[in-house]
């Protein structure tokens, strides 16, 4: 117990160690702060958004005559909340879209929309906590730590040091830990205080901070071990970032190359011409052979299914759904390509720890890749709802009758 | 001179003994190698499908048969960007934006499918391409190489005798700063298949040249770091450290904190939000679709005018044709307004990150590297531009056909029956309206003109550190 108060008493003596914890405070601090401001900048995004659709809607209602161009004026918002947690990591979400004005047109044709970041913010990723954590901390841990031993071996302290703390092995693990321990404080704390007073779940933040603790633990045990070895303290720093450069960037990016080269998914010029082909061929195409591919999908319309005018309305939303059943397969296609990729890249990140951390932290802050997913299906189902809204009033040529709008669908926030 | 050279020489033997170092400098070669090669490959594909497509969007456009031009205005057609020859090298913004946009009359579409959002996410720093690997690996190459120049002289104890001898300090550094030189022009060799690839993807050969040189001086900053702090310095090991943490700061923590920092001081109203307020003021322009409209009224009259008639139907040209041409011009001076200031606020944004540039020679030289790679933020817009053209060119076409190969007749009565909906067509040859489609970086002298800011920048940065070497070289002290 003497000799770990003795090493407390030292490390808060070294002032590399105490200025080098001050500064991940900080920015550990200002990435969090960062973070808050471009998460509360989305919801304000949203809640203008929200204002100005409301506004939108008004004032389209004079010019509707009829249900088919109250569906085709009608533009409705959906959006994705960024999740309490998706301050610490922005993730995909500068890159995916989070929102989206639809109307009851074809919706392949809609959904690929991105109002996303300027490009250069995604090329150049911001300096989010996630960020900090993966790839900062360990090359502050291998800064800190690789020449713990060999400082004290130019130092001429070595000898004495081993032989004053009786057991070498826990002198030096206890050196090492209490540095290492220091730092994923300074990072971690300003977490807690911010999560704290924006109200994260507490199991949310326990995980993370176990993440994060594990992380630090991981490139602990490297430094500690490559200290360890009777070399001067440049040759061992120069490996730990060799190492670091392999985990964070070398092998990720040859793991996502190959992924990417493996799992194909169709091409996004597919997708975008063949559902814009359907579409316009409706037009030249005989009407009947139109309302017939509809009607296979919805049987109960069968009725109401005959056009006899050379424009009418149920015929037009008639050819935009079935443009997209014509894309479904090469859509499904995309969509299950996306998730595989995804799912490998997990699996290719279990053997790289940066990945993992960063992956991880997504997860927990909703802004991964499935997260996005997930939005996107809750915005094939409101369209789904859309169309279920209007089906029933437009092919039976029912009145129309404007009060009925009070009851448009409208987009859930979030389906537990 | 000799002299130098054999300061250079020596310290280029004891790198030659030093595993470290070779491997170190094996591993970044074959690496280069390696994805210069996979992004050369990447690019050719890319090229070679892009310009399938786009001859296949023109193909299937002017195989469209008979019909009305309106039809063929919403009809529309594809642009596909196809990547700048020197994108083999710095594929830039081509990976995180749209390449592929449809085009139609009354709209600009975005470029949809970035590749990156269909991509296997491994952290935020795993795209590897040649411009990264010497704009972040490089630099660590040469601070291994460079640090212990002169500590080494200092912790050997040879620097005494050396300088006693009658050596000058500055010549001592002179000699090292010479070795490091070199070996950053054997570090740049890799590069030269890539460069002799994109010369023949008709590159020119002035901003090869340029793109070699502003790298150079890129490495040289990193050599002057390194020998400045060697100099300086009393121990070895805490030079590296040091120099290990600059690294972090300026190229892992600079660049991005520049873009929280950007969006932090203007932040971007998204595209949705700005089409709210354009379509407020669309809505104030007269329907293009209906030719009754009050608003096309005064085109009416100077019509009724300038022909000496004073029923639509008596006119020689099609009424509805000149409306929906007037109607789509007045929307496009709209709609560009609002794409011009997307891409003012973008330019701003990006903008606000290269004033960084101050702080980390990186975000000056990443920069100016896909400036001149032709696959830069103005580049993109340069995309948007010229598809944005194509679009109001061939609308303008289809409509002007309207106006004359179509009756008014005809046109009115389009929708009565079958017959008389067959009658409202021009014919097919029309659709040659279409121009071809090629995107191709701006002209050479223009990249240049562009970067040139950033690039004095960057040799700004070379002199202060170069003035800081020689001032610490006149006062080493053994």
């Amino acid at each position: 117990m003497n000799a770990f108060r003795r090493e407390i008493t030292f490390m808060l003596s070294e002032r590399t160690v105490m200025v080098l914890a001050m500064i991940v405070f900080c920015f550990s601090s200002l990435t969090l702060w960062f973070g808050h401001s471009a998460v509360k900048n989305q919801h304000a995004s949203i809640d203008r958004l929200y204002v100005a659709d409301q506004e939108d809607r008004l004032a389209i209602v004079p010019k509707l005559k009829n249900w088919g161009y109250s569906a085709y004026y009608n533009f409705h918002l959906t959006y994705d909340r960024p999740s309490d947690f998706a301050f610490v990591a922005m993730g995909q979400r500068d890159l995916l879209p989070w929102k989206h004005r639809l109307r009851m047109l074809a919706l392949e044709g809609q959904i690929y929309e991105r109002d996303v970041a300027n490009p250069i913010f995604i090329l150049m990723g911001r300096l989010d906590f996630a960020f900090l954590a993966t790839f900062v901390l360990p090359l502050v841990l291998i800064i800190l730590l690789h020449d713990i031993r060999s400082s004290e071996r130019i130092a001429g302290r070595y000898n004495l040091l081993v032989a004053t703390a009786g057991q070498g092995f826990s002198l030096w693990f206890v050196r090492v830990s209490l540095r290492s321990f220091i730092i994923f404080i300074s990072l971690i704390i300003p977490l807690l205080i911010a999560s704290f007073f924006i109200g994260v779940a507490f199991k949310t933040v326990l995980l993370a901070s176990v993440y994060v603790f594990i992380y630090t633990f991981f490139w602990m045990l490297l430094c500690y071990w490559f200290s360890s070895w009777r070399l001067s303290g440049s040759v061992i720093l120069v490996c730990l970032i060799a190492i670091w450069l392999l985990l964070a960037i070398i092998i990720p990016a040859g793991g996502r190359y190959a992924i990417e080269k493996t799992i194909t998914i169709p091409s996004d010029a597919d997708i975008l011409l063949h559902q814009r082909e359907t579409v316009n061929d409706a037009w030249d195409l005989p009407k009947e052979s139109t309302m017939n591919a509809f009607v296979s999908r919805h049987p109960e319309l069968s009725d109401h299914a005959i056009v006899e005018e050379t424009f009418e309305w149920k015929w037009y939303y008639a050819f935009q759904q079935v443009g997209d059943q014509e894309t479904e397969s090469l859509s499904h296609a995309y969509r299950t390509g996306r998730i595989k990729r995804d799912y490998f890249a997990d699996l290719v990140a279990l053997l790289v720890p940066p990945a993992l951390l960063e992956r991880a932290l997504q997860k927990l802050a909703e802004t991964d890749m499935l997260a996005a997913l997930a939005y996107e299906d809750r915005v094939r189902d409101f369209h789904a709802e859309l169309r279920s809204f209007y089906y029933p009033k437009l092919f039976p040529d029912q009145p129309f009758d404007k009060t009925a709008l009070d009851d448009l669908p409208v987009f859930n926030e979030k389906t537990e | 001179m000799s002299q130098l050279l054999n300061i250079a020489l020596e310290e280029w033997r004891y790198w030659l003994r030093s595993h470290l170092a070779l491997g170190g400098v094996t591993l970044f070669i074959i690496l280069c190698i390696i994805t210069s090669f996979l992004v050369t490959q990447d690019m050719y594909e890319k090229e070679a499908t892009r310009t399938q497509q786009q001859l296949q969007a023109e193909e299937t456009f002017l195989a469209q048969p008979d019909r009305h031009p309106h039809r063929m205005v919403h009809y529309g057609h594809y642009v596909f960007r196809t990547p700048a020859p020197l994108s083999l090298f710095d594929p830039g913004l081509d990976s995180v934006t749209g390449q592929s946009i449809f085009l139609e009359g009354h709209r600009q579409n975005s470029a949809m499918f970035a590749n990156a959002s269909a991509g296997a996410y491994l952290g935020g720093l795993s795209w590897l391409t040649p411009a990264m690997m010497y704009q972040l690996f490089a630099p660590l190459l040469i601070i291994l190489f460079g640090h212990a120049a002169i500590i080494r002289e200092r912790e050997s104890g040879v620097l005494i005798p050396l300088l006693a001898q009658g050596l000058k300090s500055s010549r001592l550094i002179a000699g090292k700063a010479l070795a490091l030189l070199l070996f950053i022009l054997i570090l740049l060799l890799p590069l030269l298949p890539s460069a002799a690839f994109a010369m023949m993807k008709g590159e020119s050969i002035r901003i090869i040249v340029m793109l070699f040189l502003v790298y150079f001086i890129y490495l040289c900053i990193w050599a002057a770091l390194s020998l400045l702090f060697s100099a300086f310095l009393q121990r070895r090991s805490s030079i590296l450290t040091i120099l290990a943490s600059i690294w972090l700061v300026l190229n892992l923590l600079v660049p991005a904190i520049a873009v929280n920092v950007s969006g932090y001081v203007f932040p971007l109203v998204g595209k949705i939000e700005k089409d709210l307020t354009m379509q407020i003021e669309l809505r104030q322009l007269s329907d293009g679709h209906n030719a009754n409209d009050p608003g096309f009224k005064a085109l009416q009259m100077s019509l009724f005018k300038q022909y000496g008639v004073s029923r639509i139907e008596d006119l020689p040209i099609n009424f509805r044709g000149q409306v929906a041409l007037s109607s789509e011009k007045d929307m496009a001076v709209v709609l560009s307004k609002y794409a011009k200031g997307r891409m003012a606020d973008e330019t701003r944004q990006a903008q606000l990150i290269e004033n960084h540039a101050w702080l980390s020679p990186i975000i000056a030289l990443a920069s100016v590297s896909r400036t001149l790679s032709g696959t830069d933020l103005e580049h993109y817009h340069r995309f948007l531009r010229q598809a944005e053209n194509l679009r109001f060119e061939f609308i303008q076409g289809l409509n002007r056909a309207h106006i004359k190969h179509l009756s008014y007749h005809d046109d009115i009565n389009r929708s009565k029956n079958e017959v008389s909906s067959l009658k409202a067509r021009v014919d097919s040859s029309n659709w040659t309206v279409l121009n071809k489609f090629q995107f191709e970086p701006a002209q050479a002298s223009i990249r240049l003109a562009e970067s040139s800011y950033l690039i004095s920048l960057l040799i700004v940065w070379f002199l202060v550190l170069l003035g800081g070497l020689f001032w610490s070289a006149a006062r080493l002290k053994p």
